[in-house]
């Protein structure tokens, strides 16, 4: 395996009485799609949160490519690559399709630096790389529709396609086909699955069928902690596996 | 789009804004027409952060009153020329926006209302305290409008009313087209994204803190330009701009306008203090309060969007006949 690409030493994190993530030691190869699974409220979620540090962790490091960021605020550690989807979805609905990319794009090339004067639509080339972007999730057709006018699926998509528009190192995908028909879990398998080996990619998945199908690597979440790692076939194995979350 | 319809776009609302500055003194007279287009600099100012940021800022008044005790007071002791109180007054609202905004985005929702309120009686009582700067209740008396005058021209008194409403005019149109490029630049557009999910930009990379807080002075200095006009419209600054009366007023003039636009709260501006309703009726501030109660019921994007709708219609009963 390549040298991580993200690196988690006893990670923590308590909310009152309850402990969310407790003592997480994680690592992401280069390359790899490393899938997490686990009952719901095994803290998955809670740990994506401290990896973009939407919140602190309690205690605990986070390494970034070798590189401490468990003091760096959310927007830092996204300028350091990493790509987030949510598992609720997260686009900007009364923006147009276009301009949901746009934000991100925008920030790509431009470091963040925000002009006041030009017209947001004068850089031709941003709206081209836009269209482009939009074409490999299939939807460019509607690049000035807005985006509370799409169908839950094809928000997804468009999320994911902010997403990969901030060209990032690492992708964090939270659930990526949560609430989507047979067809759409489909579609989006094939494009994560075509992401694979060019992103390092950490995703939550609740469908064992995808995950099975497409990770590299799964690690099992129970209570907070990781009960079992390996490859598919080995977790699929697991004694303790099977007994805490396949429930067999 | 390409740049020649941008531009065209632009010229097309500066044609628009003029005609609203050249209009408006043949329905009414040139002192409330003067007062409603520096309202309407303020409302503009204030949907910046309402309408694209979001904010719900009830604390406005604070620095349209700063802006135009800062203006006033050098207008009323010192003979400084036309520029400078119309600088200290921007930079007056630019600074303490900046200052009182740093503390406000630090909350969400109802909290930040809570502050923004709580920031703006803090500077009434230091305005109703300080009285030796600010005049205290009795407001601050003995401003004096500057001449205007430009190099290579004869000055021009700004007392006449004619001039004064043109030197207003002439602001007001800069102003607000200004605030239009503003929200249609990439800072426009990434504090709309902000509006709409201030944790997903966060994860593409920006700060939304320095987005809010940019959007604060960029309103601040707009609206205290506003306050340092006010203060040189009836020659002294009154103590209740400073209240937070005035910062409600502001809110419910650009909710009722509409807040997908600037053209909204103007028009909200113009439905507040034209006078209109006024004649019809003394208890008028009834009849606004019926409008605010029909434009949350039925009309949420404002008067503006009444335009829309017809507008809609209209293009559908043109295709309707072609077709």
């Amino acid at each position: 395996m390549q040298a991580p690409i993200i690196r988690t030493e006893a990670l923590i994190k308590q909310f009152g009485g309850n402990r969310a993530v407790n003592g997480v030691s994680l690592e992401v190869g280069g390359g790899t799609l490393h899938s997490i699974i686990g009952p719901n409220g095994a803290g998955k979620t809670t740990l994506f949160n401290l990896l973009t540090k939407d919140f602190p962790p309690t205690s605990g490091r986070i390494l970034l490519y070798g590189e401490d960021i468990t003091r760096e605020p959310p927007h830092a550690v996204a300028r350091r690559g990493v790509g987030r989807s949510y598992q609720i979805t997260s686009v900007f609905q009364n923006m147009t399709l276009g301009q949901n990319v746009w934000v991100a794009l925008y920030r790509r090339e431009r470091q963040g630096f925000l002009n006041f004067w030009r017209h947001a639509d004068r850089d031709a080339s941003l709206r081209e790389e836009a269209t482009e972007i939009l074409s490999r999730v299939r939807l460019d057709d509607r690049a000035d529709r807005l985006a509370s006018e799409l169908s839950y699926g094809d928000q997804r998509l468009l999320e994911i396609a902010v997403t990969l528009a901030t060209k990032p190192r690492v992708l964090l995908l939270d659930e990526p086909t949560a609430g989507l028909s047979h067809e759409e879990t489909e579609s989006v398998s094939r494009l994560i699955a075509g992401l694979k080996g060019r992103y390092s990619i950490l995703m939550i998945e609740h469908k064992m069928d995808v995950v099975m199908r497409i990770s590299d690597r799964l690690s099992v979440m129970h209570f907070g902690s990781i009960i079992a790692e390996g490859t598919p076939e080995e977790v699929a194995r697991d004694p303790g596996v099977r007994k805490a979350y396949l429930g067999s | 789009m390409n740049p020649r319809a941008s531009r065209r776009d632009l010229l097309l609302r500066a044609a628009l804004l003029a005609a609203i500055a050249a209009v408006s003194p043949l329905l009414m007279p040139a002192k409330i027409a003067a007062e409603i287009l520096i309202c309407a600099i303020f409302a503009c100012a204030t949907n910046l952060l309402i309408g694209y940021g979001g904010l719900f800022t009830f604390g406005q008044g604070a620095f349209y009153g700063l802006g135009g005790y800062a203006a006033g007071f050098l207008m009323a002791r010192f003979g400084l020329p036309w520029p400078v109180p119309l600088l200290a007054g921007l930079l007056m609202g630019a600074v303490s926006s900046a200052i009182i905004g740093a503390f406000c985005i630090r909350r969400t929702g109802i909290y930040f209302i809570m502050m923004t309120f709580a920031f703006n009686q803090m500077i009434y009582y230091l305005a109703y305290t300080f009285r030796n700067i600010t005049g205290g209740e009795d407001g601050l008396a003995g401003i004096k409008r500057p001449p205007f005058g430009l190099p290579g021209m004869t000055s021009l008194n700004l007392d006449n009313p004619t001039y004064f409403y043109i030197f207003v005019a002439a602001i007001f149109v800069v102003s607000v087209l200004a605030l239009i490029r503003i929200v249609e630049s990439p800072f426009g557009r990434v504090l709309v994204a902000t509006r709409e999910n201030p944790r997903r930009v966060a994860s593409l990379g920006f700060s939304v803190s320095l987005v809010q807080l940019v959007a604060f002075m960029i309103s601040g200095a707009f609206t205290g330009l506003a306050g340092a006009l006010y203060a040189m419209l009836y020659w002294i600054m009154p103590i209740d701009a400073v209240h937070w009366l005035n910062s409600g007023y502001i809110v419910f003039t650009v909710l009722i306008g509409g807040t997908s636009s600037m053209f909204g709260p103007i028009i909200g501006i113009f439905i507040w203090l034209q006078g209109f309703f006024s004649t019809l009726w003394a208890r008028w501030p009834l009849l606004f309060g019926a409008f605010v109660v029909i434009v949350v019921l039925f009309l949420q994007g404002g008067v503006i969007e009444l335009f829309r709708r017809l507008s809609a219609l209209w293009g559908r009963r043109e295709r309707a006949e072609a077709s």
